[in-house]
């Protein structure tokens, strides 16, 4: 075996040695049989003609001492690489279309795969990731809030469908920065979770130690694990920071490990303390206190999820019994934690990758078309040189090679262009939108697509190859002009492809149509406020200087006035809530004199803590009354502003003005603390620009101060050159408070849309591409129509035909498998846009408008595409035309 | 006259191929040569089967070339027999005659 492989491989290398012997061995031969009948008698010139008989064909016989030489398969392999470039050299434009639908398939789908594979499917760095459960309480009103964190030790303790459960609560900390060794105090995410937490997901710290049982208890000493990335950026990476103490929140806590590099969770997070640590704020022992908790769980091996949440439901009705006053109509919402990671991008991840598979489709039709009207053309080559003597399988192995070395040409390309989409992908998609996800280039996807192309290739490839290999070699020569061929051969096959090509770009183009819409419609909404211009920071006061009220006022009180001396600045205020974060708070009211409603169906609206001059530099209009003043302190009437919402619907037709109302519910311990209703301010989109306004309440930050508060800031000129500024001016105050989430209110508005802006864009690169493709396929499919008919096209002309009617036929001819293509890719698409409604913004997935607009631009690029060829019609000559082969 | 001549069986070209090489080496005219020689004309080899025959075995490594003089003094390609050719020398003439034995006493018979 392996002296046969050294055999054919000398026999190859030393190919030319080889040739040569072959010649002198068989001239020999020849020479001597020449004499040999000379010697018998013969004249030379019979010897000559029966020596030659008796040779038969000299090339036959060498090619098949090559064969028996085995020289044959590795040759020709390499002799059909070169061949299959010279092809290619040959015809440039098939080279090159067929290059671009190559790469551009393949790249496309490469790009968005790896995007799913990143998002939606790459394993999570966890042990047996299937088997964990995301759990958080349910109200009918507000639909999913988080856990107590009574509720969840009684969770823990009642529950038998999970083996464990841990405690996951998100918080902030300001880490100091002079204070703890670093440049800049720094605001910092982090979570307080229970012993358990990391063990349940397997994660191992890559430097020190776990937290123990014993730090699930209040009063335990104050220590922290840092993120690899913390670690990485803050303490240059150093071994020797176990021990170290960071001030966190103005308290020394002394840092026990560091997390793996790989590690992530639902949020980002920096730091985690032990669930101790914060179990000794009072409030946080309240069973009514859903703060920013969730509850991870580890199913028991054979439990299924159903099981579990049976058996949690049957706890949260008991916990429910037990404590109505805050378990009241509360349940319990279990979801898998790979779902919980991916839940904001998943639809648009799917509808994308719907449309990358339909660009892998598109391209293979491309490629198909291309090889099928190709192959088509060279039936008569390959019938030619099965005729000389070339074998069958000679000849489909010629084709193979000749796709693989287009097809690897191809995949080259598309290799670069899936980097760049990745990329461009990449810094599409916001970074805190992953969840820690990283997306990087997927090899097996783009094997995968690859693969699908190269198959493609191959059938369509072999066609020609396996039509003219039929025994009946001769009619093929026969039917030279092939004259009237319109319907033979592959006729109609490239047709019903472009027509499928057709179809699918429509697709996709309407699904771009509806998501444009939809962001022209979203970003139309009237938002309630004026974004322009307007600076948005967060503060967050935790150290306990700021323990008290008075303390917190007047931090306030300073930052106000030291922003708004500020030269630039026209305007500043203080409010928490802000429209469009994530920040939310909200409490039952209870208006005075009004019916009281159900526990359950008192008015639930959002609570902002403002500072007066808000709503003015929101550009939030102020309706009715009066804005807050200085003059709104504690010691003056608890005044509120209720928004447009909450006055129509409680104050229909009366002036809420001089009316009260109070936070909670009505209770017989204390007596009522009313407020007055002073203004009605206009609606804002809290919670973003497609959700409907809710009902909104504003009291003065004087008369109820907030530890965290979000600073805005109206400048004259481009807001975000202010920033630098107003740190030093917080500086001045207190150096180490940090400011953090600086973001233009209009960056605020373009994240709040950024899964629709990112599924528009990239459908309408989908849909580009796809319409790209789509009239490369027309056009091919009408220029080889074209080149087929010349012959037909003479004989019309000939008969008084005059160029515009050809031209009209071959236009007509694109027109039919348009307008094919948009009826079927119409119907298609009524289907499938209902599956992107939950995209959609006030545009209904069959608007007409959209479906049209699309239909119209396929229609007019496939006339374009059909006018080319169409065209060259034109420059038909009948004489030369009607000789034509 | 063409009716003299038989067409080789299946096979059998290897066998006189190695059997003419078993008495010295020999070039390919000779071996078509000797072969109708001896088969008093009645056994003729094509070059067109010859050639590539010759090739296939020397890659089976049954029998190798080496460049020689002829008897007019011409360079020729001449053919020997390796050892492993005269083991599978002796196995296809040992089938070959159990082949025609059985041949014959078929024809025998029947």
């Amino acid at each position: 075996m392996l002296s046969d492989l050294f055999f054919r491989v000398r026999s190859l290398f030393r190919r030319k040695a080889v040739e040569t012997e072959l010649d002198d061995e068989l001239r020999f031969h020849f020479e001597q049989q020449l004499a040999k009948y000379v010697n018998s008698g013969l004249t030379a010139r019979e010897a000559l003609r029966r020596a030659r008989i008796d040779f038969g064909g000299l090339d036959q016989v060498k090619e098949e001492c090559r064969e028996a030489r085995g020289v044959h398969m590795m040759e020709t392999v390499f002799q059909d690489v070169r061949y299959g470039l010279r092809m290619l050299r040959k015809s440039p434009g098939f080279t090159a279309v067929a290059l671009l639908t190559l790469a551009l398939g393949i790249g496309a789908n490469t790009a968005i795969f790896s995007v799913v594979y990143g998002v939606l499917l790459r394993p999570l760095p966890y042990q047996d990731p299937s088997r964990l459960i995301v759990l958080r309480e349910t109200t009918p009103k507000v639909g999913t809030v988080d856990v107590s964190y009574p509720n969840f030790l009684d969770w823990r303790a009642q529950s038998r469908a999970f083996s464990k459960m841990a405690a996951v609560s998100s918080v902030a900390f300001n880490l100091a920065g002079p204070g703890s060794g670093l440049d800049q105090p720094e605001n910092i995410n982090g979570a307080a979770v229970s012993s358990d937490f990391l063990s349940m997901l397997g994660v191992r710290p890559m430097l020190g130690r776990n937290f123990d049982a014993s730090q699930d208890q209040a009063g335990t000493a104050p220590v922290v694990l840092l993120s690899y990335p913390l670690w990485q950026s803050h303490f240059g990476g150093a071994l020797n920071v176990l021990g170290r103490t960071v001030a966190l929140d103005g308290r020394s806590f002394t840092i026990i490990g560091v997390l793996p590099p790989d590690f992530r969770w639902i949020e980002k997070i920096d730091l985690l303390e032990p669930i101790g640590v914060k179990a000794e704020d009072p409030d946080f022992n309240e069973r009514g206190e859903r703060g920013d908790m969730v509850v991870l769980g580890r199913l028991v091996p054979g439990v299924s999820f159903a099981q579990a949440r049976a058996e949690m439901e049957g706890i949260a009705a008991r916990l429910a019994q037990a404590y109505p006053g805050t378990n009241d109509q509360f349940g319990v919402e279990l979801r898998p934690i790979r779902e919980v990671f991916v839940s904001d991008l998943r639809p648009a991840v799917l509808v994308l990758s719907g449309a990358a598979v339909f660009v892998l489709l598109i391209a293979c039709a491309n490629v198909a078309n291309l090889f099928l009207m190709r192959g088509a053309s060279r039936t008569k080559e390959i019938a030619l040189r099965i005729a000389v003597g070339a074998s069958r399988s000679r000849i489909i192995c010629q084709i193979l090679v000749e796709s693989l070395v287009l097809a690897f040409l191809g995949g080259l390309l598309s290799l670069g262009l899936a980097f760049a989409g990745i990329r461009g992908m990449a810094r599409l998609i916001p970074v805190d939108m992953l969840s820690g996800a990283s997306v990087s280039l997927n090899g097996p996807v783009l094997l995968f697509a690859a693969g699908v192309i190269v198959l493609c290739t191959f059938v369509f490839g072999l066609a020609p190859a396996t039509h003219s290999t039929k025994p009946d070699v001769q009619s093929e020569l026969k039917e030279s002009g092939r004259a009237m061929s319109g319907s033979i051969g592959q006729g109609r096959m490239p047709g019903v492809l472009a027509i499928a090509e057709v179809s699918l770009a429509l697709i996709l183009l309407v699904g771009a149509g509806l998501m444009m819409k939809s962001l022209y419609r979203l970003l139309s909404v009237d938002p309630g406020f004026r974004p322009d211009r307007v600076l948005t920071m967060n503060m967050s006061l935790r150290t306990a200087q700021y323990a008290k009220d008075p303390a917190r006022m007047n931090f306030w009180q300073q930052v106000l006035a030291g922003v708004r001396a500020l030269p630039g600045v026209e305007a500043a205020a203080l409010g928490t809530v802000v429209p469009l974060t994530d920040n939310h708070s909200r409490s039952d009211i209870t208006l005075e004199g009004m019916a009281l409603p159900k526990p359950g169906s008192f008015p639930h609206p959002d609570i902002h803590i403002v500072s007066p001059g808000y709503v003015n530099t929101l550009g939030i209009p102020l309706q009715r009354g009066r804005e807050f003043t200085d003059a709104d302190i504690g010691t003056a009437p608890q005044v509120a502003m209720i928004n447009a919402a909450l006055a129509q619907r409680y104050f229909a037709h009366q002036d809420p003005i001089g009316k009260r109302l109070m936070f909670g519910r009505p209770s017989a311990k204390r007596a009522p603390e009313w407020i007055t209703i002073v203004g009605v301010a206009g609606d804002t989109k809290l919670y973003g620009l497609a959700n409907p306004a809710r009902l909104e309440v504003y009291v003065p930050f004087r008369q109820s101060a907030s530890s965290d508060m979000t600073l805005i800031v109206k400048s004259g000129t481009e807001p975000a050159a202010l920033t630098s500024a107003i740190r030093t001016a917080i500086a001045s105050i207190d150096k180490e408070q940090p400011l953090f989430g600086v973001a233009t209110m209009q960056q605020l508005v373009d994240n709040s849309v950024s899964t629709r802006r990112i599924t528009l864009i990239l459908l309408g690169v989908f849909g580009g591409l796809a319409l790209l493709l789509g009239a490369i396929g027309i056009y091919g499919v009408l220029a080889y129509s074209v080149a087929q008919r010349t012959h037909e096209i003479g004989i019309r002309m000939a008969l008084g035909a005059r160029g515009g009617d050809v031209v009209h036929m071959i236009l007509a001819q694109g027109a039919k498998i348009a307008g094919a293509g948009v009826l079927i890719g119409i119907i298609a698409s009524f289907g499938l846009t209902r599956l992107m409604t939950k995209l959609l913004f006030s545009v209904s997935p069959a608007d007409p408008a959209t479906f049209a607009a699309v239909a119209i631009v396929l229609v007019l690029v496939a006339l374009l595409a059909s006018y080319v060829p169409a065209r060259r019609t034109l420059r038909v000559d009948p004489m030369i035309a009607l000789r034509h082969e | 006259m063409p009716t003299q001549h038989v067409d080789l069986p299946q096979g059998t070209l290897d066998l006189l191929i190695l059997r003419t090489l078993a008495l010295g080496p020999q070039h390919g005219w000779g071996i078509s040569e000797r072969v109708q020689q001896i088969s008093s004309d009645v056994l003729r080899i094509q070059q067109g089967s010859l050639y590539p025959a010759l090739h296939r075995l020397e890659r089976k490594g049954w029998i190798k070339p080496r460049w020689g003089t002829s008897e007019n003094n011409r360079r020729a390609k001449f053919y020997e027999l390796t050892k492993s050719g005269r083991r599978q020398l002796e196995v296809e003439e040992d089938a070959w005659k159990k082949l025609t034995a059985a041949v014959a006493q078929v024809l025998g018979t029947a």
